[in-house]
């Protein structure tokens, strides 16, 4: 068999070696359009939405459930219960323990989880598909009827303070946090972790509250994704566990403005860093907006993937850092650019001018057709690769259900990279990628590193948490 | 064309009882040794194409840690055709990503591409393996990023350290085992031009190498095109594989870290595990998924939730540089324990070996062996879906065994495990002389005043 093969290869090597070109790149066929897999939507009468997607290429089912109550919800005083209530939705029902649950799940291959954004609360689970319903009986139990046993809070409470001080034992998680409480101030969506003593007081009737209050089935969109049964039999599964789920109204998102971006200084002290975090940061728009495009495309010739400018000069040319990126992360009313890198202490200075040389090139100068055109496609290819995996489908239909968009956005986001014009970027460039108003935050051992960030401007010291 | 082979595969699938998928695939190998698998699944547009190379880690010799690793890096800093910044430039402007990474006994690279740039990663994966661009200014360049990457994803962050550099030294008792993965500064100044250029000739070659391209592609054209691109890559010599022999552990070992970055503890734990692919590598496996993998395991159900002594678990064969899949003797099962800091490393440890003692002296419960296979069918069916993975496993097979076959039936060996067999292996392999600890412990540095 392999010997066939072999004389079969040689042979078309032979009448191949004519027209290969090895010095150049092949040329290949532009890109394929994409189209989306075909959804179905529907509602029902208590206001549950529902998305069914079909996709039989493996046999399994993909599930989402997703709430607008994420920790922006989270009620004053009582940071951290999104959170919370995600941590312990399989904690028990009135008709299974936590152990239950568990070993129900792991006996249909099936897993279900729960995790908070700032936006949404969202039960993610997959299942071979022959245990749909079975998956569908879990999620239901879960979603409706979670009551948070006292010894399952007392538990999670106790071991998330010390999760928490593993996450702060990271500089990265230093830097975000403090970001976000310069740029959003008074929001909630300035909050990222809750403090220790704010998981500490949370109680039994908080979680219950916002159960009552959120996880509602107006409130909430379920979408199926991948090798489900027939249309009207999965809406009939569906309908059996959700339909007598009573319908509440739903309340409003907590939000209030937004501070004036003005430039700001901080250095976090942690003494025995090894290397020094830099994170600049931005308030920008959501993905509703009309810059949102243009900031997309720009943010990724700025610092996305291997080939942007960031990654180009400071890691490649000089060697300062390992990586060095750069993002926009939307929120539902908003967006925040992310300009970050991590670089050792010798180099801080130059480290941070190179940063910041790059930011006024954006605004400075137009960028060529060739770079737009790159990028463009570098975009439009992953996201259409996103698109190729039942938890990419799933993941991107939940999100534009949580921010109040249309189906339409996915369909047409491949044209509207497209469109974007270099004038554009350098007008958005402008208004979001400024140092002379950014936020800028930096972690490292202030004992050595202070002196130098202090050129920059005044420096805001302040200690590690 | 494309139709009817989509319809057939969807046909296979549907065939089959739910819960199994049958990846098909092509192996054959080119005249210069350079085996190639290829599996053409039509379904979305996308091609995943994976080079492995037989060259890890543990082949480096003394005074050449990480040269592996700092070689993977070398491999992005250009060619002969496609000069430095090109190959990033060339898969992402096609709407690609890319991506290498260093492993105990292989190095891999791969490019996910839309399915018409397929010819794109051909030419970048040829041009690097037959000519590589090894110029002072590239491997200065790249030494500081490996510098930087340890400072990053090592000094810099809580139990690196403890993990990539000590653990090992405690698990191993052989050079080859047990050094940096990563490396030492001082190995890595060290490295000139010249013996980078001694390295890719010794392992870079075609015949050390696997090519496996899974995804949007017709067979023929893919075959035709990896012949043009790789057939005259010459091969080399295989270089004499390292002596990796561990002498058998006969005592306990324990060990603890002060680590100025930790603020909660751990205990990292490693017992020698058996040869790959044996029975007893299964039956381990199984007895892994019962003992900690998911909230119905063992550990989580009387250490999280009943002593509430452990806060996190993390435990596979070959942690924490590999997995089941790639796991190749000498390995070791590593068990990673966060725990509460109101107890102590040894209190864990007792609790701990209480677990064990249990499944040395009672089977386990056949519906939590059911669990069990079901959690393992649906987390490798769950992996399959992603075209890369499909890649590297085929990849994989064919280096380590020669037989990308097990994609499709290895599920079947993990399956056949019986009670007897994991109470067996419990008692051959988790024994408290066979135990290595790493303790970690918290101590802050304070910042002056």
């Amino acid at each position: 068999m392999i010997a066939r093969l072999l004389t079969a290869g040689l042979f078309l090597t032979a009448a191949f070696a004519q027209t290969l070109d090895r010095t150049k790149p092949p040329e290949t066929p532009p890109l394929q359009p994409y189209k989306l897999p075909a959804s179905v939507e529907s509602k029902l009468p208590n206001g549950l939405g529902v998305v069914l997607v079909e996709d039989k290429r493996f046999p399994l089912v993909t599930l989402r459930i997703a709430f607008h109550a994420g920790s922006r919800f989270d009620p004053p005083g009582r940071s951290g219960a999104a959170e919370t209530v995600a941590g312990l939705l399989k904690a028990g029902t009135p008709t299974r323990t936590a152990r239950q649950i568990a070993e129900e799940l792991a006996a249909i291959g099936g897993s279900l989880s729960a995790g908070d954004s700032p936006d949404s609360l969202i039960v993610s689970g997959s299942v071979l598909s022959e245990n749909t319903p079975k998956l569908l009986d879990l999620a239901a139990d879960i979603v409706r009827n979670a009551d948070f046993p006292q010894s399952e809070i007392d538990l999670r409470k106790q071991n998330r303070v010390q999760e928490l001080a593993l996450e702060r034992s990271q500089s990265s998680t230093l830097a975000g946090e403090k970001l976000r409480a310069v740029v959003f101030g008074a929001h909630p969506y300035a909050h990222t972790l809750p403090t220790p003593e704010a998981i500490k007081a949370i109680q039994r009737e908080d979680l219950l509250k916002f159960r009552d209050t959120l996880l509602t089935p107006a409130n909430a969109t379920l979408i199926l994704v991948g090798d489900i049964p027939p249309q009207q039999q999965t809406l009939d599964l569906i309908r059996a566990r959700f339909a007598s789920w009573p319908k509440k109204s739903v309340p409003p998102a907590p939000g209030g403005e937004f501070p004036k971006p003005q430039r700001s200084l901080t250095l976090i002290d942690r003494p025995g860093s090894a290397q020094v975090d830099i994170l600049i940061g931005h308030i920008t728009v959501s993905r509703r907006h009309p810059d949102y495009f243009p900031l997309l495309v720009g943010t990724n010739i700025l610092g996305g993937g291997a080939s942007s400018r960031m990654f180009n000069n400071i890691r490649e040319k000089q060697g300062f850092a390992y990586d060095a990126s750069a993002h926009n992360m939307p929120y539902k009313d908003t967006g925040l650019l992310n300009v970050n890198t991590q670089v050792r202490e010798d180099v801080i200075e130059p480290a941070l001018k190179a940063v910041f040389a790059e930011l006024d090139r954006m605004i400075k100068e137009p960028v060529s057709t060739q770079e737009l055109t790159d990028r463009k496609n570098y975009i439009n290819g992953i996201f259409v690769m996103q698109l190729s995996s039942q938890s990419g489908v799933a993941n991107q239909l939940a999100s534009l259900r949580i921010n109040d968009m249309p189906n339409a956005y996915l369909e047409t986001y491949v044209t509207r990279v497209r469109s974007v014009e270099p004038d554009q970027i350098e007008r958005v460039a402008a208004k979001y990628f400024s140092p002379s108003d950014a936020a800028i935050v930096i972690v490292g051992d202030a004992s050595k590193i202070a002196g130098s960030v202090g050129k920059f401007g005044k420096v805001t010291i302040e200690k590690a948490k | 064309m494309k139709l009817t082979t989509l319809c057939a595969f969807l046909l296979s699938s549907a065939l089959l009882p739910a819960g199994d998928v049958n990846i098909p695939f092509e192996k054959f190998q080119l005249a210069n040794g350079l085996r190639v698998v290829l599996s053409q699944d039509n379904a979305t547009p996308v091609v995943a194409v994976y080079v492995i190379y037989g060259v890890g880690a543990r082949s480096e010799e003394k005074g050449r840690t990480g040269f592996a690793h700092l070689f993977e890096h070398m491999m992005f800093q250009g060619s002969a055709n496609a000069p430095k910044g090109v190959h990033y430039r060339e898969v992402e402007s096609n709407g690609g990503f890319l991506n290498g990474s260093t492993h105990p006994d292989y190095t891999d690279y791969f490019e996910v591409l839309p399915s018409n740039k397929l010819a794109v990663a051909l030419w970048l994966e040829s041009d690097r393996m037959r000519s590589l661009a090894i110029t002072k200014e590239n491997l200065a360049n790249q030494k500081e990023a490996v510098k930087q990457e340890r400072r990053l994803s090592f000094d810099n962050q809580p139990y690196a350290t403890a993990i990539v550099d000590v653990f090992p030294t405690l698990a191993y008792k052989n050079w080859s085992n047990s050094h940096s993965i990563i490396g030492s500064f001082e190995d890595l100044n060290a490295a000139s031009a010249g013996d980078v250029a001694t390295f890719f000739k010794t392992h870079y070659a075609p015949n050390n190498a696997v090519l496996s391209i899974v995804g949007d592609i017709q067979i023929p054209a893919a075959k035709k095109l990896i012949e043009g691109y790789f057939s005259d890559i010459p091969s080399q010599p295989q270089p004499t594989p390292p002596d990796l022999s561990e002498p058998p552990q006969t005592e306990s070992r324990w060990q603890t870290y002060k680590d100025p970055l930790a603020r909660v503890p751990i205990a990292a734990i490693a017992y020698p595990g058996p040869k790959r692919r044996s029975p007893d590598f299964y039956a381990l496996a199984m007895l892994d998924m019962i003992l900690t993998t998911g909230e119905s395991s063992r550990l989580y159900l009387d250490l999280v939730k009943g002593k509430q002594s452990l806060l996190n678990i993390e435990a596979s064969l070959g942690w924490p540089f590999g997995q089941p899949s790639d796991y190749k003797e000498p390995g070791i099962y590593g068990i990673n324990l966060t725990f509460n800091p109101t107890f102590t490393a040894k209190q864990i440890v007792t609790q701990l070996e209480e677990e064990i003692t249990r499944l040395h002296t009672t089977p386990v419960d056949p519906r939590e062996l059911d669990r069990a296979r079901a959690t393992v069918r649906s987390i490798r069916i769950q992996g399959l879906q992603s075209t890369m993975t499909r890649a590297s496993l085929l990849a994989q097979y064919e280096l380590l065994d020669g037989k990308p076959e097990l994609i499709n039936t290895e599920l079947n060996d993990y399956l056949a495990v019986t009670p007897a067999q994991i109470q067996a292996v419990a008692k051959k392999y988790l024994t408290p002389t066979q135990m290595s600890v790493l303790e970690v412990i918290p101590a802050p540095k304070e910042g002056k005043k």
